[in-house]
């Protein structure tokens, strides 16, 4: 089957090769590059390489080792001595092989002829496409300001010079993921003890976690270590309102109504401060507002609880009491994507508040401080421009927002509006706003309303397929990357680097590359003026034995101080406490601590809609993977049994599922593994764009469906907002 | 002049002099300050003198240093930088300090 499927993938490659031959004016069809694939099949010398590097099918940078046969890359082995992975790569990981020999990938410079959007492109020389990117950007400069650009780009090891390139060209505005994914629980959770912690998942008694999906939705060491913990005896609590593949491994599940989490945090800090379940001593000592806290939570009992989730009281009481035993090894498991709704920092500061209650803070099955990496930064002096406004232009929008990340949905809207200032330049780095933003015809018009777009990927992302030039990036196994200090929880603090285990195929060139020309190009070479190597070294000047571990093992681990880093340090709060009762967001007229509204109603014959990931894709990014599509997708829609049946639905048809801003047609999934006011589908499909050849019009994509709103404390994405109707389109 | 209209007076320069401390140091341009930081002070801080950054204090500690600049130990050397420019520095390490609500990044 796996032979079939790369046999039609090529076929759809000289087909979509074709297409652009058509298209491009001028220019000549080039099938180069496929060599590296050929020659998989040609006569080896049964001479073999290793080389160490990280992965990139996901956000999480486990190690891995390239097998390197005849200058191709043959397969992905786990690096054993990567801890953060607990010496794993998953199957997503070991798909990377295919994602480097994708015969979709971008190839060469391509230049917009057509209408944007229409796919017609020309193929340009590097030259002139690095002349023109600066010339446009030297453009937009003079007519609208440095702040006239946005730069956006994912979670990239190469990302960061992105921001640099953006602070010495001169604009504040730059966009990263993260505000479409985790900053709300970032925003909680640094409010309430100073950091954003890391779960030590392994050493838990008791874990309950709402709102993420850790055996699907992998995050390492935590998905591996839930389960080596659960073998061990650890309970697993999970509150979904769908049957995912960790409510099925849980101890117990309950399908929670969609909104309600807080309520039954709430319900659980009732229970634990009423009955005196938490250590007195500790809370006295450590935190900042019991008595407020004691007081508020009163109205939040069990039955009140009961009744907004659709949870016993009996049994909300019963695993407050449970959670409060285990404790401090007990946790609220705070999660990682947390643009879910318009008070998603609230939710998730009752469960920052609950973990309080556990005094599990910097202790054994805890929440744990970041750990030292002892990876330096590496300073520079950015101009400073006179004629710039006086901020970003998403700022003052809301309360709190990260002026590193900024709000994807509020930058939107101020592109549109034009207000407070006109931006026209938009440089995007491997990220698919596209396709993981809600509301994607908003961004189709935003990107319209570019006067110059640049997307730098390493295949045709449907952002990509908006821009007026679209630069080819190497896979990460084809370049050298600077080093990054990841934190794996009690496994480790390490430090990471690449370097390319195969050439950078096609006409490809990494982002660092194209920066530092365009640098030059606009009189700012200063800042650019070094190679990969010598910024590692200087990243890695701290740490005298990190190059020699990085080559011997592939990565390098600070053997820091994991629990009791608290123990001389005071916390990073006004109050220098852990803040159960907050006192700057009292000064800012936010709720100090976290108030309850319940969510929209859903009408009869209508659903709230949440989505989610899955172990085998990463939204777009690995969806149009050889390997990896063969395992996921097209995505469905999750439709409860009983609303199908009320619906005419049958098991197979295909449905349209529409919101107030765009709709979508899928296959139906009809299952009693969902709440019957909720539907769910997995993110991504649905590409726009012809050149993701496997998933281009299969299957809907959230983007589409997904109503816009956000955060109303930091600006993150607001994404489970979203009532949809379902109907029946072609039956099965 | 009666002890009554003194003690208002009194109060009047005490509400004035509060009112001058905190526009004295506060609300400038923390986006300037990271720029004029970067240039006058981590010439060193980093360098010869002690690695500083918005970071290293809280918001409440980077006030406490700056109600009295004359007591910073380096402040002999500030040449060139105007009450304007200080203040923008201030700002910016007062706004990106670690108890902030968006601490500063190493860069």
């Amino acid at each position: 089957m796996a032979k079939d499927n790369m046999k039609l993938s090529r076929r759809d490659f000289f087909k979509a090769s074709g297409l652009i031959a058509a298209a491009a004016a001028g220019s000549v069809p080039v099938l180069g590059g496929l060599e590296p694939s050929l020659a998989h099949a040609a006569q080896s010398s049964g001479e073999w390489s290793s080389a160490y590097s990280v992965c990139d099918m996901c956000f999480n940078k486990c190690g891995c080792i390239a097998r390197v046969q005849d200058g191709v890359v043959k397969k992905l082995d786990p690096n054993p001595k990567f801890i953060k992975s607990r010496g794993m790569l998953c199957a997503r990981g070991n798909a990377g092989v295919a994602q480097l020999y994708d015969p979709d990938r971008l190839k060469y410079p391509l230049l917009r002829k057509g209408a944007r959007g229409e796919g017609k492109w020309q193929r340009i020389p590097w030259d002139e496409a690095l002349d023109l990117m600066a010339e446009k950007m030297q453009d937009i400069r003079k007519k609208y300001t440095s702040c006239g650009h946005l730069f956006s780009a994912g979670a990239d090891l190469q990302s960061q010079f992105v921001g640099r390139f953006a602070e010495v060209y001169g604009s504040y505005n730059v966009t990263s993921h993260e505000s479409l994914c985790l900053l709300s629980g970032s925003r909680a959770f640094l409010d309430t003890f100073g950091e954003v912690p890391f779960a030590d998942v392994l050493n838990s008694k008791y874990i309950i976690m709402a709102g993420a999906n850790r055996f699907e939705a992998l995050v390492t060491p935590d998905s591996i270590d839930l389960m080596t913990a659960m073998q061990k005896g650890t309970k697993l609590v999970v509150l979904d309102p769908r049957y995912t593949k960790t409510a099925a491994l849980a101890n117990e599940w309950y399908p929670i109504r969609p909104g309600t989490d807080m309520a039954f945090m709430l319900a659980l800090a009732h229970v634990i401060i009423n009955e005196k379940l938490y250590n007195e001593t500790w809370i006295q000592d450590k935190t900042y507002g019991i008595d407020q806290l004691r007081e508020h939570v009163q109205k939040y009992d069990p039955r009140f609880a009961a009744e907004e989730c659709g949870i016993p009281a009996e049994d909300i009481a019963r695993i407050a009491r449970e959670l409060a035993a285990a404790a401090p090894a007990a946790m609220i498991y705070p999660g990682r994507r947390t643009s879910d709704y318009k008070n998603s920092t609230q939710i998730r500061r009752s469960f920052a508040i609950v973990n309080a209650l556990l005094s599990n803070w910097d202790q054994p099955g805890g929440l744990l401080a970041a750990r030292e990496v002892g990876l330096k930064g590496v300073p520079y002096d950015a101009p400073w421009y006179d004629d710039n406004p006086d901020d970003r232009v998403d700022a003052h929008k809301v309360p709190m927002m990260f002026e590193h990340d900024g709000s994807f949905v509020l930058t939107r809207d101020a592109v549109l509006s034009g207000k407070p200032y006109p931006i026209k330049g938009w440089f995007v780095y491997k990220t698919n706003p596209l396709g993981t933003a809600p509301n994607r015809a908003k961004t189709i018009e935003m990107a319209n309303a570019m006067e110059f777009m640049t997307v730098v990927d390493v295949a045709m992302s449907d952002t990509a397929w908006m821009a007026d030039l679209v630069l080819p990036a190497p896979s990460s196994l084809e370049r050298q990357d600077p080093a990054s200090g990841l934190q794996g929880s009690v496994a480790c603090a390490c430090v990471v680097q690449r370097d390319a285990v195969v050439p950078a195929m096609y006409e490809s060139r990494p982002v660092f590359d194209i920066l530092k020309s365009v640098a030059g190009k606009l009189e700012l070479g200063e800042y650019f003026d070094f190679t990969i190597e010598e910024y590692r070294e200087k990243q890695l000047r701290g740490l005298p034995n990190a190059a020699n571990a990085l080559a011997e093992d592939g990565v390098y681990y600070n053997p820091s101080k994991v629990y009791g880093i608290y123990e001389d340090r005071v916390y990073k709060t006004l109050s220098k406490k852990i803040e159960l009762y907050n006192s700057r967001y009292e000064g800012m007229g936010v709720d100090p601590m976290p108030v309850y509204s319940p969510p929209s109603k859903v009408p009869k014959n209508r659903f709230r809609m949440v989505v989610g990931r899955s172990a085998m894709v990463t939204q777009t990014s690995s969806q149009n993977n050889a390997v990896l599509h063969q395992l996921t997708g097209p995505n469905t829609l999750w439709l409860n049994t009983a609303s199908a049946k009320n619906l005419g639905i049958q098991p197979g048809d295909t449905v349209e599922v529409a919101s107030s801003v765009g709709r979508g047609e899928l296959k139906v999934e009809i299952t009693d593994g969902i709440r019957e006011d909720t539907v769910y589908m997995l993110s991504g499909f649905g590409a726009l764009s012809p050149q993701l050849s496997l998933i281009f019009g299969e299957g809907a994509s959230m983007s589409a469906v997904l109503q816009e709103g956000y955060d109303e404390i930091c600006g993150n994405a607001a994404l489970h907002e979203t009532i949809v109707s379902v109907t029946r389109k072609v039956a099965s | 002049m009666n002890r009554k209209m003194i003690s208002l007076l009194l109060g009047v320069l005490l509400v004035l002099s509060i009112a001058s401390m905190a526009t004295a140091m506060g609300d400038g341009n923390a986006r300037k300050g990271k720029f004029l930081y970067r240039k006058h002070c981590r010439t060193c801080h980093g360098d010869s003198a002690s690695d500083l950054s918005p970071n290293s204090k809280t918001q409440a500690g980077w006030t406490a240093t700056f109600s009295d600049t004359s007591k910073i130990q380096c402040s002999p050397d500030w040449n060139g930088v105007s009450e304007k420019d200080l203040n923008d520095i201030f700002t910016y390490l007062h706004d990106f300090a670690k108890d902030s609500p968006t601490p500063a990044k190493c860069s």
